[in-house]
């Protein structure tokens, strides 16, 4: 058949039209958010929390890229960095992030000293930093912050928590009045352990409890033998004791060595959170002991939660128990997995359909317009940013730590009362080696 | 007295017998081969490591891992030796110094490549001596008492045998001696096989004490150059005297004031003797 040139032009036509469609359906198809993500995955951090943190992260963005991607439509593409336990590390990562990936969204940050820079430079490129771990309050505290968020749990809250559990439970468990009760505070001397620190003591002290002694040191100490002497002068009925890992681990062997004896000994998260650890080295020594942190999800009744929470925890868990080979599922899996899942499906949604873009101006908006009632996300917590201009700028207003008590794998939530699951041991039982 | 503050004494006193024990090796090889190894303590995290491996993964019983550790660790030093030291002897101290400087990042991101970050312990609870109110760790005791015993045989090696004795006059003339028939080569070797003989030692102390990990190295590294230093590079006497000087500041500094304080006032104390003794307290 012989073909006319108008009917040819015609064909052309058509067919680059069609081509013309298809390409912008395939691109609409491709488009991707690409999110940078900055976790220690060496150095000493990353076995305190930090690659638990990153599973949890990787889990929520496979599986939100599973149910078809931010909004069901936008691929969520992982640009990983390592920031090495070191903060100068972790800064020139972000700027890479930042200058050569082109990235708008920076999710992650294990540790307050990294974070403490980084929300800093971040706010300065007013580019978006996404705060999934690390607690420390000064992060935001008269600061201003505009584009760096935190659902997580702040620093002051674990000092509002310690106070809270001891007095409450001093008459009926110790059987003295709070202002009997003497605890001591020790903390690592980075930004993370000076601000639970502080907090201990404000609230300790508006609490009326005994404080007999505050001390810090340096986690990479390769002694701590002093500071167990003078705990054992200064004999504390409760120690706050607020670490990593390598650092938690000396102190208690020293302790045990050297005869230290207290009621309690309540952890701040960080390495008191790596159960399966710490029960590695100490066994049943440390049963008993309590922790303060933004709780497991799984430790949460799912009937509490809103609708599909409980169904999201189930499938992290398993998730989690594959990909490390774990038995236990530390609350820093619940932090990385919990701000991202908040980030990918309440935030990224709206800044895209409702402030036209993932790009920084359209998240930072979007987050301000987050509201998620108590109960609507896995670790139980709502979620409110702090509007700029107030002091916490940033920081999740409805976010709520809890004390946890651990025996052997099982773990309890001991405070608040409202939503505990057990009654907590205290003082530590006879059979204990640190009891008194 | 305070019973506190002899308990903080007595502990000093162990402490500085784990360090005692640590500088001894890297001021042997300074003192003889003229180069100091940076990465000596993780030359030590490497024997913690098979110390953990062969004792919990394998079931070696421990006094047996300890000496196997000890053999390997002696065989990584002539190793290291070969591969790495040789090569720069006749280099620049600074080149030297970049070699085992690269050596030592080398050792911890193959160590947190092969064994992850995990802190591992091999999981030995020894008894703890109480006398009245004092409680000593039989960990520390048993590392102070190897720590000593270590010193003790190195010295008797040095002075009472033939190598021992090559090993001095080459300390003091590495040119002369070779002419005088000394095969160089060889005492270089024997010296790195014994310098990493002593980090095996100390490894087997430290993993009864510490939990291995990549960076564990970061712990002592700073500590023991420090100490080295203060004692004059390359002398083992002054290195030893120099450990106890040093832990007594950590331990009574730390009893006193408080733990951070102590360090640094243990650095305060290095600086300050730099700039009076600048080559060392017991520089002759």
């Amino acid at each position: 058949m012989k073909t006319s040139r108008r009917t040819l032009l015609k064909n052309s036509a058509a067919a680059a039209a069609t081509l013309s469609l298809d390409w912008r359906y395939a691109s609409a198809q491709a488009e991707t958010v690409r999110i940078g993500v900055i976790f220690d995955h060496s150095g000493p951090f990353a076995a305190g929390g930090s690659v638990a943190s990153s599973i949890g992260t990787q889990i929520a963005i496979d599986l939100c890229n599973e149910r078809g991607g931010v909004a069901g439509k936008y691929k969520v593409v992982p640009v990983n960095a390592d920031s090495q336990s070191k903060a100068d590390a972790a800064i020139n990562e972000v700027e890479r992030l930042i200058n050569q990936e082109k990235v708008d969204i920076i999710d992650g940050v294990y540790s307050s000293a990294h974070a403490v820079p980084l929300a800093a430079k971040v706010e300065q490129q007013k580019k978006i930093l996404w705060i999934t771990t690390a607690v420390a309050t000064a992060v935001f505290k008269d600061k201003n912050l505009k584009y760096v968020f935190r659902a997580q749990i702040h620093s002051d809250q674990y000092g509002q928590a310690f106070a809270g559990f001891i007095t409450e439970n001093a008459k009926a468990k110790l059987g003295v009045e709070p202002t009997a009760v003497k605890v001591a505070l020790i903390h690592e001397d980075g930004p993370y352990g000076v601000g639970v620190a502080a907090a201990d003591e404000e609230y300790s002290k508006k609490a009326g409890l005994n404080i007999v002694m505050r001390e810090g040191y340096s986690a990479a100490a390769p002694d701590l033998s002093a500071l167990v002497t003078k705990l054992k002068r200064a004999a504390p009925d409760v120690i706050s004791h607020v670490g990593y890992n390598p650092d938690i681990t000396l102190f208690l062997r020293q302790a045990r060595e050297s005869g230290l004896r207290f009621k309690m000994l309540i952890g701040a998260g960080a390495g008191y959170s790596q159960l399966d650890k710490l029960r590695a080295t100490f066994g049943k020594d440390i049963d008993n002991f309590c922790n303060i942190d933004p709780v497991p999800a799984q430790l949460l009744d799912p009937k509490k939660l809103a609708p599909g929470i409980g169904e999201l925890t189930n499938i992290m868990v398993e998730r989690y128990k594959a990909k490390a080979n774990a038995t236990d599922v530390p609350p820093h899996c619940s932090m990385g997995f919990n701000q991202t899942w908040i980030l990918l499906n309440s935030v990224l949604p709206i800044a895209k359909e409702k402030y036209g873009g993932f790009d920084a101006e359209s998240v930072r908006k979007a987050a301000l317009d987050v509201d998620i009632a108590p109960g609507g996300t896995i670790q139980g917590y709502g979620v409110k940013f702090f509007p700029p201009g107030t002091q916490l700028s940033g920081q999740n207003e409805r976010s709520t730590p809890v004390v946890m008590q651990n025996a052997g794998e099982h773990i309890s939530v001991v405070y608040p009362t409202n939503i505990r699951t057990q009654e907590p041991v205290l003082p530590l039982p006879k059979s204990s080696v640190y009891s008194m | 007295m305070d019973p506190y503050l002899i308990e903080a004494i007595i502990n000093g006193i162990l402490l500085g017998g784990v360090l005692a024990l640590l500088a001894l090796g890297l001021n042997l090889i300074f003192g003889v081969i003229d180069v100091v190894w940076i990465a000596y303590a993780d030359i030590v995290m490497c024997g913690m490591y098979v110390i953990y491996f062969l004792y919990v993964e394998y079931g070696i019983p421990l006094p047996l891992t300890c000496l196997m550790a000890i053999a390997s660790i002696a065989a990584l030093g002539v190793v290291v030796h070969l591969l790495i030291i040789a090569p720069v002897l006749n280099s620049a101290p600074i080149n030297q110094l970049l070699a085992t400087g690269g050596l030592l990042f080398f050792l911890q991101s193959f160590a947190t490549l092969l064994f992850g970050t995990d802190f591992r312990n091999i999981g030995v609870r020894l008894p703890v001596l109480e006398i009245a109110t004092l409680y000593i760790s039989f960990s520390r005791l048993i590392a102070f008492a190897v720590g000593l015993i270590g010193a003790v045989a190195l010295y008797l090696f040095l002075k009472r045998t033939y190598i021992g004795t090559a090993i001095r006059a080459i300390a003091q003339d590495r040119e002369i001696v070779g002419l005088m028939g000394v095969d160089q080569r060889r005492i270089y070797l024997v010296t790195s096989a014994i310098g990493g003989a002593l980090a095996g030692l100390a490894a087997c102390l430290l993993a009864l004490q510490y939990d291995v990990h990549p960076h564990i190295g970061n712990t002592f590294g700073p500590v023991i150059f420090m100490i080295c230093v203060l004692g004059g590079l390359g002398n083992m006497i002054g290195g030893f005297i120099a450990s106890f000087i040093i832990s007594q500041i950590i331990a009574i500094g730390g009893y006193y004031a408080n733990t951070e304080l102590s360090y640094v006032l243990a650095f305060t104390f290095f600086i300050v003797l730099m700039f009076v003794r600048p080559r060392g307290i017991f520089a002759r």
